[in-house]
């Protein structure tokens, strides 16, 4: 018989748990999403990933791209496939645990943005509810514009939100600060204590934090119609084995 | 203390409810009944409000009707809100089900598909096959052409809701909660576990909608095959209710519901549950629109779109 099923919320603070990254050195363990490209898409593919982190939609511009037949945590990319690894925005759940600031994943959804401003989540789904992580359903549901907010600055992207303890207020600025465009970055809001943040409410005495999907450049790439399979928290790597898309 | 956007999207809420154009005098009222209570001019004060954002506009003195962007507004507001709005919308549905498995009478809840009528001829084939299959929530399914949701040139289908089955526990005395949507795991028909589930009290969009649209269902091969990943539900009910339970599943068995795929307590496949809940998993009446998704139609599909009686879903 199988495992058991486990919620999000809990699969997050087990890759949290792991997570050794140090962004302004960019060394340390890291939380990947996978994602599977036909090997012809490639290019386009990568200039789509490309002009994500040019335009801030992207949290972070470090990639692998594996070719098929390579192996990753026992995984085979197939044939005439390429296996794409990006960082998960669960590595900023991460660097909040290193401090040992108390939080809370609350959940994932769609971020309407006008002008450039993150306004409001217009749907979300709670980690503690569900079993797949909700970026990653959300993501095929045509109710994203990343393109349009990469064109012009209006649209819908995907983000996520944790609630940090409000007495953590000092360190949860320390590790913003931290975020330097180079590695990891991302962050829409931080809400003030026992206050919504962009429509999500939070529990007594915490803030949210509402940051970037790392799955951003993936609704980007099923807007161009390039077919492509996604898996987030797939794994850890070490980030010295990802380099910059603007190297490649 | 209501905050003002929650009235003026409740505003926005009932119009969309509401066919017709709708003065300020009758808004008050219906808003009285929904728990805001305000004055015919502070409704006015609203709908002008409304009026410059693009959300409704005037039509001649009969009222406001909302705008497409006042309709999506709907869809997108207050995030947190809308979160318990897909189950209690289903709730309320389970409540003015009236179906009576005993004498095979009253209403039922449906889902409204809405389908072109140049596909229609391939979209019911595959509806057939699901329901010939065995995995379809009901035996059977209908069609209506003169609805005003269904455009000219479309035909609707009528596809059973599970919620019915919520209706009748609940009219029976039995307190109900659907607890989750997911897809299960069938091999050679028989269920083995689910592969993911999401809660309804999680989530702004409907769960199934959810599966069906990431493409993570293989409806299509379980017909083929008697293997694949189908869309299924989990309620629950107290575990002191099993025998009535038991007793009203095999009356609406007999009237052609097709359920449980298994009941329990604690351990159901791989999903640890509450052992005094008795938890019932049963597939979703949503595997025909998934079937068809698979095969490429994208098709809007209204879940919970109303109550019929059941004697009009029997025929077909």
């Amino acid at each position: 018989m199988s495992e058991f099923l486990r919620f999000v919320s809990h699969q997050i603070e087990d890759f949290a748990m792991q997570v050794t990254f140090n962004p302004t050195e960019g060394t340390g363990t890291v939380v990947y999403n996978l994602s599977l490209v036909r090997s012809s898409d490639l290019e386009h593919t990568l200039a789509v990933f490309r002009a994500t982190c040019e335009a801030g939609v992207s949290p972070s511009g470090l990639i692998k791209i594996l070719k098929e037949g390579e192996i990753i945590e026992g995984f085979t990319i197939p044939k005439d496939q390429c296996g794409i690894l990006t960082l998960c925005s669960t590595n900023l759940d991460g660097l909040l645990l290193q401090r040992g600031i108390p939080f809370n994943p609350i959940g994932g959804g769609v971020i309407e943005v006008a002008d450039n401003i993150p306004k409001r989540f217009t749907h979300l789904i709670k980690y503690e509810y569900t079993t797949i992580d909700p970026l990653q359903v959300l993501v095929s549901q045509e109710i994203t514009s990343a393109l349009q907010v990469i064109k012009n600055g209006n649209g819908s992207l995907l983000g996520n939100i944790r609630e940090c303890h409000m007495e953590a207020e000092e360190q949860v600025e320390e590790v913003l600060e931290e975020l330097t465009d180079g590695y990891f970055t991302g962050i829409l809001d931080l809400g003030l204590p026992n206050t919504p943040c962009l429509g999500v409410a939070v529990d007594p005495q915490y803030m949210g934090l509402a940051a970037l999907g790392g799955t951003n450049w993936i609704a980007a790439l099923k807007e161009e119609g390039i077919h492509v399979t996604m898996q987030a928290m797939k794994g850890l790597t070490d980030v010295s084995n990802m380099q910059f898309i603007s190297e490649l | 203390m209501i905050k003002t956007e929650h009235k003026y999207i409740e505003i926005l809420r009932i119009l969309k409810d509401h066919q017709e154009p709708m003065g300020a005098k009758r808004l008050s009222e219906l808003l009285a009944e929904r728990g805001y209570v305000m004055t015919d001019r502070a409704v006015q004060y609203y709908l002008r409000y409304l009026d410059t954002r693009g959300f409704t506009e005037k039509v001649g003195n009969q009222g406001r009707i909302l705008t497409t962007s006042g309709i999506m507004e709907t869809d997108r507001a207050l995030v947190d809100d809308r979160i318990g709005f897909v189950i209690s919308k289903l709730e309320r549905l389970a409540f003015r089900s009236t179906f009576d498995p005993s004498s095979s009478t009253g209403d039922v809840a449906y889902n409204l598909t809405i389908v072109p009528n140049e596909i229609l001829e391939p979209v019911s084939h595959l509806f057939d096959q699901v329901r010939d299959a065995g995995c379809s929530f009901f035996s059977g399914y209908s069609f209506i052409d003169r609805d005003p949701r269904v455009p000219p040139g479309h035909t609707g289908i009528l596809t059973l809701c599970s919620i019915t089955m919520d209706g009748v526990f609940q009219h029976n005395g039995i307190p109900v909660k659907v607890a989750y949507g997911g897809t299960i795991q069938v091999e050679e028909k028989k269920p083995l576990r689910f592969m993911d589930i999401i809660g309804y009290q999680g989530s702004t969009v409907d769960p199934l909608q959810l599966f069906i649209g990431a493409g993570l269902t293989t409806i299509h091969n379980y017909i083929n095959t008697g293997s694949g990943f189908l869309l299924a539900n989990v309620r629950q009910i107290p575990g002191r209710a099993e025998e009535r339970g038991r007793s009203l599943i095999s009356q609406m068995q007999d009237c052609g519901f097709r359920f449980p795929l298994t009941m329990g307590k604690g351990r159901i496949f791989n999903l640890l549950t509450d052992p005094q809940r008795l938890s019932l998993v049963s597939f979703s009446g949503m595997n025909s629109i998934g079937c068809a998704f698979e095969a490429g139609y994208k098709l809007r599909t209204e879940i919970g779109a109303g109550t019929i009686p059941f004697s009009k879903v029997v025929d077909k």
